[in-house]
C-alpha cells in the first residue's frame, strides 16, 4: 500500500491549469525526487497534497485516506508535514519557538522530548535555541524549517526545493541531513531543482513538464536514460 | 587617498557623508525617545508660562488616567492589526460598547458599599467583568459575519478596513437604538472624592485605578503572548499565516481568540473612559485616533510600546489643555503620531527593519 497515492490530478490557479492528470505515489520510508524543468508545476504539486491550493478533479490519499479538499492543518496531523521552500520560518520568533509551533497539536508535555529528537539531527539548533530564526542564515533556516516539520514524528516530509540559494558545501550538509531522516524511516518527497544529487539519493523519481508526468522510474534508471539526462540533467 | 583633479568633489563627497550620518541619527529610537521628552518638556514650560503651574500636577494625573484608557483600547487595536494586517475602525465603538453594557448591567445587581477612596462598589467590578466577554463576543461575532467572508474571498485589505469603518458606523447606530443619545452616568449625582497628595496634587482613587488596570492588562498580554501556546501561534500567525496553517495552526482559532481578546480589552477601556467622564454614543469615536496613535507610536504588535506611547499622548493631551483650547486636544495625537513616523516609522518599541 502506497503511503501517499496521486491519481489523474488537475490543479491551478484560477482558469490556469497547472497540472494535468498527474499521478505519483510514496511508499513508506521511501525517498522520491520530483524533478522537471521551472515552471513544471513541482511546487504546485507539493501545495496541492497539502492541501493550500484543492484539485479541480483527481483524487490525493494518505494512507487510503482521501485528503484532497482537506485545509492544511487538518492534512498536518495525519502524518505528513510539509517545509515550504520560501518563508519556511516564523522569523519574529526563536528557533525553539519555531519548534513548538511545529509541535502545535502535541500536548504541551511532549515538546520537550520532541525537541531533542530534532536537535539530535540538528544539534546546530541546540545551540541557537534561543536566537531569533530571522537573524540566522539560509542554511541554519532550512534545518529550523525541516526540524520544524519534524516535530509531529511525520511518516512522510515533504521538501520543496531544501538546496535553494545554499552553498555547495551547505548543500551537501542538507543533503546528508535528509539521508539522516530518511533513515530514521521517515518517507521523504523532495522537490529539487538540483536534479543529479537528488536522484542519486532519491529511491525513485518523477520528472515532470508542462503540468504532465513525463518519466518515472528508479533513481538510477533515471539517471541512465539519455533523454532525462539531455533534457533535465544538463548532460 | 588624493587624486588629482578630484580635490574639489572631496567636500562634496564629505557633507554627503555628513548627511547621510546626520538621517541616520535622526532616525534611532534614542533621537525619536529624545524628542518626545522634549515635546513633553515644552508642553509643560508652556504650560507654566499661561500660568497654569498649579494645575500641571493635576492634569498630569489626567493624562496618565486617558492614557490608561487608551492604552486598554490599543492592546486589541494592535493585536488585531498584527494578525490581520487591517486598522481595525470599529474598535472604538467596541469601546462605547463596553461602558453602555456595564451601565445596563449595574442596576441589575445589589449595589455594595463604596469602595474607598474609589467612587464605586464591587457590583462595579461584576459590571465590567460581564462586559468584557460580551463584547469580546460581538467582536467575534462581527468576524464571523463580516471579515472572515472577505478572508474567504481573499480580499484585499483595504476592504478590511472599509468593512471595519463600515462595522463602526453600525455599531454607533445600534448604541443610538438601544440606549438613545442622551448622557449617561454609572452613578448619577454621586461625587467622585479626591484626596490630596503633597504639592497641592489632587489625585482621584479611580485614577489610580485605571492607571493599575492598564498596567495588569499590559503585563497580562504580554505574558500571554510571550509564554502561552495561543500567544506563540498568534505570533506566530501575524508572523506568517500560511506557515502557521502549514504547521497544525488553525488560524480562525487564532484570529477568533484575538476579535476575543482584543474585544474585551476595549470593553474595559470603555467601562474605564465611563468613569472619568459620562457615556455618550461617540465616546469611543473619539478615542479612535488617539489609540491608532498609541499603536503606531507604540510599534505595532507591541503592547508594551502601546501602553508607554498612550501614556505619553494622554499626557501631552492633558497638558496641552493648559495652554491650548481644548478642541485642539486630539491634534496632539495625532502630531506626535506624525513625528514618530518621520523619524521612526516603526515606534518606540519595533523592531529594527521591521
Amino acid at each position: 500500500m502506497p503511503l501517499l497515492k496521486v491519481d489523474d490530478v488537475t490543479a491551478g490557479y484560477g482558469d490556469m491549469e497547472i497540472l494535468r492528470n498527474v499521478r505519483m505515489e510514496v511508499a513508506e520510508a521511501e525517498v522520491v525526487a520530483l524533478i522537471g524543468p521551472n515552471g513544471a508545476g513541482k511546487s504546485t504539486l507539493m501545495k496541492t497534497v497539502f492541501g493550500l491550493l484543492h484539485p479541480k478533479s483527481g483524487t490525493i490519499t494518505y494512507k487510503d485516506r482521501p485528503i484532497h479538499g482537506h485545509e492544511p492543518h487538518d492534512i498536518v496531523g495525519l502524518g505528513l508535514c510539509y517545509v515550504p521552500q520560501v518563508d519556511n520560518v516564523f522569523t519574529t520568533l526563536t528557533v525553539e519557538e519555531n519548534l513548538d509551533m511545529g509541535g502545535y497539536l502535541l500536548p504541551d508535555s511532549q515538546l520537550p522530548e520532541r525537541r531533542e529528537w530534532v536537535y539530535e539531527f540538528f544539534p546546530r539548533l541546540r545551540e541557537r535555541r534561543r536566537q531569533r530564526a530571522g537573524k540566522m542564515s539560509g542554511g541554519e533556516r532550512q534545518m529550523v524549517a525541516m526540524g520544524s516539520a519534524l516535530m509531529l514524528e511525520p511518516q512522510l516530509l515533504l521538501l520543496d526545493e531544501p538546496s535553494a540559494g545554499l552553498s555547495p558545501k551547505l548543500v551537501d550538509e542538507i543533503f546528508d541531513n535528509i539521508q539522516n531522516i530518511n533513515r530514521a524511516g521517515v518517507a521523504v518527497l523532495m522537490v529539487e531543482q538540483n536534479a543529479q544529487k537528488s536522484l542519486e539519493m532519491a529511491h525513485r523519481g518523477y520528472v515532470l513538464a508542462n503540468g504532465e508526468n513525463r518519466f518515472d522510474g528508479t533513481g538510477r534508471e533515471l539517471l541512465a536514460d539519455p533523454d532525462v539526462a539531455r533534457l533535465y540533467l544538463g548532460g | 587617498m588624493a587624486v588629482p583633479g578630484t580635490d574639489h568633489e572631496q567636500p562634496a563627497a564629505e557633507a554627503q557623508r555628513l548627511g547621510e550620518r546626520l538621517r541616520e541619527m535622526t532616525r534611532t529610537r534614542t533621537f525619536l525617545i529624545a524628542t518626545l521628552i522634549v515635546i513633553l518638556a515644552l508642553m509643560y514650560l508652556f504650560g507654566a508660562l499661561s500660568g497654569a503651574g498649579s494645575r500641571l500636577m493635576s492634569l498630569t494625573a489626567w493624562g496618565l488616567m486617558l492614557g490608561g484608557v487608551i492604552a486598554l483600547g490599543s492592546i486589541g487595536l494592535t493585536l488585531v492589526y498584527g494578525v490581520m494586517k487591517f486598522p481595525n475602525f470599529s474598535h472604538g465603538a467596541l469601546v462605547t460598547l463596553g461602558a453602555y453594557v456595564t451601565y445596563t448591567v449595574l442596576p441589575l445587581l445589589p449595589d455594595g458599599p463604596t469602595l474607598s477612596p474609589l467612587s464605586f462598589g464591587y457590583e462595579f467590578l461584576v459590571a465590567m467583568v460581564v462586559a468584557m466577554p460580551v463584547v469580546g463576543a460581538v467582536a467575534i461575532a462581527l468576524d464571523r459575519a463580516v471579515y472572515r467572508r472577505l478572508r474567504r474571498t481573499g480580499s484585499h485589505l483595504v476592504l478590511f478596513a472599509m468593512a471595519s469603518l463600515a462595522m463602526a458606523f453600525f455599531l454607533r447606530s445600534l448604541i443610538y437604538l438601544i440606549w438613545g443619545p442622551d448622557f449617561h452616568f454609572y452613578y448619577p449625582g454621586q461625587p467622585n472624592p479626591a484626596f490630596r497628595l503633597p504639592l497641592n496634587i489632587r489625585v482621584q482613587g479611580d485614577q489610580v485605578f485605571i492607571l493599575v488596570m492598564a498596567f495588569v492588562f499590559v503585563a497580562g498580554v504580554s505574558a500571554l503572548l510571550e509564554w502561552t501556546k495561543m500567544g506563540k501561534a498568534m505570533r506566530a500567525t501575524a508572523d506568517n499565516p500560511d506557515l502557521a496553517g502549514v504547521r497544525g495552526i488553525n488560524t480562525e482559532r487564532v484570529i477568533a481568540w484575538t476579535w476575543g481578546l482584543g474585544g474585551a480589552l476595549a470593553a474595559c477601556g470603555g467601562v474605564m473612559y465611563g468613569l472619568s467622564s459620562q457615556l455618550r454614543p461617540e465616546m469611543g469615536f473619539w478615542l479612535l485616533l488617539p489609540m491608532f496613535a498609541a499603536t503606531i507610536m507604540g510599534g505595532i504588535g507591541n503592547p508594551y510600546g502601546a501602553l508607554i506611547a498612550a501614556l505619553i499622548i494622554g499626557i501631552s493631551h492633558q497638558v496641552s489643555t493648559s495652554f491650548l483650547d481644548p478642541t485642539y486636544g486630539p491634534a496632539v495625537a495625532f502630531v506626535l503620531m506624525v513625528i514618530t513616523l518621520l523619524i521612526r516609522p516603526q515606534g518606540l518599541l519595533g523592531r529594527d527593519g521591521g
